[in-house]
């Protein structure tokens, strides 16, 4: 079939532009390998997708990319500087922010003062300027107020701007962590599935927003589970089964793959 | 907004200033009446002082950073034994030392000793903190018990000078000091009273200080990653945000002011001794900030003055007679009754945080409450 010719075995390497390439990641838990030689290139510009069958090892991969496992074997680099091994911090500053399966809620915080921790190097970060430069906080923490009121527009809920971010659906939720995170103005953002949990309504207007981000010239990562989404979003799919890489290749290819129908339903995978 | 404004009251904070007020005026009557000696109420406005400062720095680690701290009798003797090593008469080590540089003594011994303690600790996840800092207040106990030659052991340090002993003027008043207004004398103090004013004013000044020194970086975008790291850490961090750092600046700043009020306690009692370093003391200050209202520096402030409250409270109702039950017990069975308030009726406390944590000049016109 012409189709399988576009699915390539194992993933796509050497490409023009990668703002992140991971190579040959591995990690395990105690005996369990939960990422075996995991290699991946995400094209700037693109959605890329990834995929693959509940404990296959997605989540884990984020984790190790954004810095919170330590691989036991393999490399990072994000916008070809090499972060393998460093912070989570130091690596979003590369520019790559992540969010997480479960929403994390910030309590005790409105949603703008949530967005507001958004922005890297911030001079109110630090405590002296707070003092010898009051003036630049305040310009600062006033542009950043306005990004967030409009960020929050454009995802169509600026009306929640001062409502506590804990007494948010779930959809809303990931709104706000969607918008958070463009407020670190990330050249990737990876999102560990976003419409896990959102009514289907809300999730065709998320995937409306990522669509418009994108044009903007964001690159998006994204785990999901929801065939429709990812398919829709997405080129290339990477598909993850059992820690490493399977297939990766455009969505209607990957869609028909036996490889990646057979992983699905638990078969074997030759 | 100018930069003194302390901000908006909310209703309840209305409602506590009102009550401290009339608490106020009759602790006045009773001075008035000689019911209260003027210099005893003086001594209570600078214990009530200390215990904010206490309960403040506390709040800093805790309630901004959510760094749990059991160590805060021994940064608060820290304090009291740095300047006393330097300043008193009594002092194996040096002694001497005029009380205004020998405050950076007190305040230097609290930042090592924070730095020492937060550089594994505040690495690592949850509560390695608490448990090393459990420990720690009973090293530096144990550790000013027993090394005597350094610091006089469990005799205590005596002959600590009065803050003011070597300033101009206020170290050379004589006594009863006369107060001339045109030529007449109008009224004459007593050494105590003169004293205890001067050091009411003093801890004033500090409270005021570090209030206003952290109102400004609790309410920033510094405040703001620090409350982002109390919520969720890993949040912070996947945000660029170096939580290490922010919680190591927080450690070190709440250590500091710990270390303040052990300072002015030094200058406040002029004697120290082992026994100021009990854990109860910690065990306090953690009631204050709860019951005030963790994560809120009114709150704190609050919660120190109503501990103060409680222990002299009980020892005035106590020393009447109209009880029959000793002050001991009855400070800790109100302490007890107070926790269990807090947890049955205000688990957030009575002052708990409302503002959002964003520069308020940057707000524009009013503040939303
Ligand atoms: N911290 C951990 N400790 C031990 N085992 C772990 C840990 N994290 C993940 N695992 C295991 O690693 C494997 C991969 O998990 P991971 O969460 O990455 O899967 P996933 O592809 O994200 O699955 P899902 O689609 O269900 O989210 C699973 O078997 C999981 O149990
Ligand atoms: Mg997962």
């Amino acid at each position: 079939m012409s189709e399988q010719s576009l699915v390539s075995d194992g993933p796509v390497l050497g490409k023009t532009d990668p703002v992140l390439r991971a190579e040959g990641l591995e990690k395990r838990f105690g005996g369990l390998v939960a990422t075996d030689d995991a290699s991946i290139e995400v094209e700037r510009g693109t959605i890329t997708g990834l995929i693959g069958p509940n404990g296959a090892g997605k989540s884990t991969l984020f984790n190790l990319v954004s810095g919170f496992y330590e691989p036991d074997a393999g490399s990072v680099s994000v916008n070809g500087v090499n972060v393998t091994g460093q912070k989570p911090h130091e690596i979003a500053d590369q520019g790559m922010i992540r969010t997480f399966q479960t929403p994390r809620k910030p309590e005790g915080m409105t949603v703008r003062e949530a967005l507001l921790v958004g922005p890297h190097n911030q001079t109110g970060e630090s405590i002296i300027p707070l003092f010898t430069s009051p003036s630049t906080v305040e310009q600062e923490e006033r542009r950043s107020l306005e990004q967030a009121q409009q960020m929050l527009e454009r995802f169509e809920i600026g009306d929640l701007a001062t409502q506590p971010a804990t007494d948010l659906s779930g959809g809303q939720m990931k709104l706000v962590e969607l918008a958070r995170g463009m407020m670190a103005e990330p050249d990737l953002l990876l999102l560990d599935e976003p419409v896990a949990g959102v009514n289907p309504v809300l999730a065709d207007k998320l995937a409306g927003f990522i669509e418009e981000l994108n044009e903007e010239g964001i690159t998006f990562l994204i785990i999901e589970h929801d065939m429709n989404f990812i398919m829709r979003l997405a080129d290339p799919i990477i598909v993850l089964n059992q820690g490493s890489v399977l297939v990766e290749g455009p969505p209607e290819a990957v869609r028909s793959d036996e490889r990646v129908i057979d992983a699905y339903l638990g078969g074997p995978s030759e | 907004m100018s930069t003194l404004d302390v901000g908006a009251y909310s209703p309840r904070e209305k409602g506590v200033v009102g009550l401290l007020g009339a608490l106020g005026a009759l602790l006045l009557i009773a001075v008035v009446t000689g019911f209260l000696a003027p210099a005893y109420l003086l001594y209570l406005v600078g214990l009530s002082a200390m215990y904010m400062l206490l309960s403040m720095g506390l709040n800093v680690q805790w309630g901004y950073g959510g760094m749990i701290n059991f160590s805060v009798a021994a940064f608060f003797g820290l304090g009291a034994y740095g300047t006393a090593l330097l300043t008193a008469s009594g002092s194996p080590i040096s002694g001497g030392v005029s009380p205004v540089i020998a405050l950076f003594g007190g305040l230097a011994l609290a930042a090592v000793l924070a730095v020492i303690i937060g550089y594994p600790t505040l690495k690592l996840r949850d509560d390695y903190l608490a448990i090393a800092s459990l420990g720690l207040a009973e090293v530096v106990r144990i550790f000013i018990l027993n090394e005597s030659q350094w610091t006089a052991g469990s005799a205590g340090l005596t002959g600590i000078p009065l803050f003011f002993s070597d300033w101009p003027v206020l170290g050379d008043l004589t006594y009863p000091y006369v107060f001339y207004a045109g030529g007449t004398p109008v009224f004459n103090m007593s050494q105590s009273v003169v004293t205890s004013f001067l050091n009411v004013v003093l801890v004033t000044v500090i409270v005021a200080a570090v209030y206003l020194f952290l109102r400004r970086i609790h309410q920033s975008p510094w405040g703001r990653v620090l409350r982002t790291i109390r919520t969720d850490e890993d949040l912070a961090e996947t945000l660029g945000k170096n939580t290490f750092a922010f919680k190591m600046q927080a450690f070190v700043i709440g250590s500091l002011i710990m270390a303040l009020a052990g300072v002015f306690y030094s200058h406040l009692v002029l004697f120290v001794s082992p026994q100021d370093l009990q854990p109860i003391t910690t065990f306090y200050v953690w009631v204050a900030v709860i019951l005030g209202g963790t994560g809120s520096d009114r709150g704190a402030m609050l919660g120190g003055f109503t501990i103060v409250a409680i222990q002299q409270g009980t020892r005035f109702m106590t020393d009447t007679g109209a009880l029959p039950i000793g002050a001991a017990p009855l400070r800790l069975m109100l302490v007890g009754l107070l926790i269990i308030f807090i947890v049955r009726l205000r688990p957030e406390g009575i002052l708990p945080p409302e503002r959002e944590l964003i520069w308020p000049d940057s707000l524009g016109g009013g503040r939303d409450e």
